[in-house]
């Protein structure tokens, strides 16, 4: 007899009281290593588990209190999920000299504007100082306006924003590159070395989900290798386990089928 | 007969309203956590209170858990079993680490549903929720088990007490307790898998 099959026969005099969680923990991931790969122990599982259901729903009913209610569903949805999902961290001083450094270029670019047109409107200078007052409105309305809107900045300074790095896989070990991914404002992808593209090929983002893979977008990097952009700021995405680059054909598909070239898991 | 046919009908329609509610959590609305509040509160309050013993206890299980859930939902992969079923398992999670916290012992010493579904997609565990004649055959299963096999089981199911926690409380060695246990399991899944008809 096989140690294998002799760990079988302790392991699935084990599952009972695993299902009810009532072993040990070293004992527990003896268990747990064996029921990976024992679809006899896993079907036996089912069964004990959906005793350890039934344990739970047996016991003596009790109207919850009135005002619990309002207590429960109050306290659960007041926590804003993304903030307290993945706290910005250590990069939140680098988000912020991004942001100041976008909405430096952008002012401006707008001031300039401006003075073009208090040139064209030197014989009306009075007015002209007026809409400037209004110009700098219009630069913050903008400004917020971009912030809600479709940008890679709206997407990096959004407070629900994760980042998920990306690992080279063996087709292109030296490329690498990371995910930034917000709920609300949509995918941000950057990359570094990415092989350059034979004809008629596309590299295609996907977010692995707990479901099937979900097309992202496409994505083709420049002359060095670099890919900077927003991919999509639908902000309707599942929640990824993982994303991933692969290369297809011109165009994309609905279901991946190439090679991987960069793998990331969100934590 | 009918009336069987009928409950599993509602059965499996709200099973189906539970992982619409879970996907609209996802999309952030409130409304579906209310909704499913109050088709399981009822139950769920039920249990903590068994396992806490206190009512100010159970209510705040269950603020913890509903907490979870809400900010959870996506994670749920709903093809591994009912979301009643999560709840039930969470629930008995939160209300187990509280009694163990109490003790002064380190929490979670107990399977880690919500994890194992979040982490390791390929075990297979069946969370579905017993129809109501299931559980009342479960229920009299328990009641009819003789008092050495039942009182370690209860001590281990609703108490969160180890095996060597219950031997040293009942005075009875280890390997007895074990035996013992999975006795009064195989019962109770014996009387589960009874067909009603």
């Amino acid at each position: 007899m096989s140690t294998a099959s002799l760990d079988h026969d302790a392991v699935r005099e084990q599952i009972p009281l695993y299902a009810v969680g009532a072993l040990p923990p070293d004992e527990r991931s003896v268990v747990e290593t064996h029921l990976r790969g024992c679809a006899e122990c896993a079907a036996e599982l089912a069964a004990f588990a959906a005793v350890s259901g039934a344990l739970a729903q047996i016991v003596p009913p009790h109207e919850p209190p009135a005002a619990l209610r309002a207590r429960v569903l109050g306290a659960a949805t007041v926590i804003d999920r993304a903030s307290t999902r993945r706290p910005i961290g250590a990069w939140a001083p680098w988000l912020a000299a991004a942001a100041m450094l976008f909405i430096a270029i952008g002012a401006g670019f707008y001031a300039a504007a401006l003075r073009a047109e208090v040139r064209l409107l030197q014989a009306q200078l009075r007015v002209a100082l007026d809409r400037v007052t209004d110009g700098e409105r219009r630069v913050a309305v903008a400004l917020r306006a971009a912030a809600d809107a479709e940008s890679p900045l709206a997407v990096l300074t959004a407070p629900d924003v994760r980042r998920i790095d990306l690992a080279g896989q063996p087709v292109a070990a030296r490329a690498s590159g990371r995910a930034f991914w917000s709920r609300t404002r949509g995918v941000v992808l950057t990359a570094a070395n990415l092989p350059a593209l034979p004809p008629g090929r596309t590299y295609q983002v996907w977010f692995v989900t707990s479901a099937a893979p979900v097309s992202i977008g496409l994505v083709k990097p420049d002359a060095a290798g670099s890919v900077r952009r927003l991919v999509d700021s639908r902000g309707d995405f599942p929640e990824p386990v993982a994303v991933a680059v692969t290369i297809e054909p011109d165009g994309g598909v609905p279901a991946p089928t190439g090679d991987k070239y960069l793998v990331g898991a969100a934590q | 007969m009918w009336l069987a046919v009928l409950s599993t009908v509602a059965d499996a329609s709200a099973a189906d309203a539970d992982r619409f509610a879970l996907q609209r959590m996802v999309r952030g609305d409130p409304d579906a956590l209310a909704e499913v509040y109050d088709r399981h509160g009822r139950l769920l309050y039920s249990l903590a209170l068994r396992i806490v013993g206190r009512q100010a206890d159970a209510e705040d299980v269950l603020q913890e858990v509903f907490t979870q859930v809400w900010r959870q939902a996506g994670r749920y992969d709903t093809s591994r079993g009912t979301v009643a079923g999560w709840l039930v398992m969470l629930t008995r999670s939160r209300a187990l680490d509280r009694l163990r916290r109490e003790r002064g012992e380190a929490p979670a010493a107990d399977v880690d549903w919500a994890s194992i579904d979040v982490v390791d997609p390929g075990a297979a565990v069946d969370l579905r929720l017993v129809t109501a004649q299931q559980a009342a055959r479960v229920r009299a299963a328990l009641e009819a088990l003789p008092e050495p096999q039942r009182v370690p089981l209860e001590l281990g199911y609703y108490e969160g007490l180890s095996q060597s926690a219950i031997a040293a409380r009942l005075g009875v060695p280890l390997g007895t307790i074990k035996t013992r246990m999975r006795q009064a399991l195989l019962r109770l899944r014996d009387a589960l898998a009874e067909d009603a008809s």
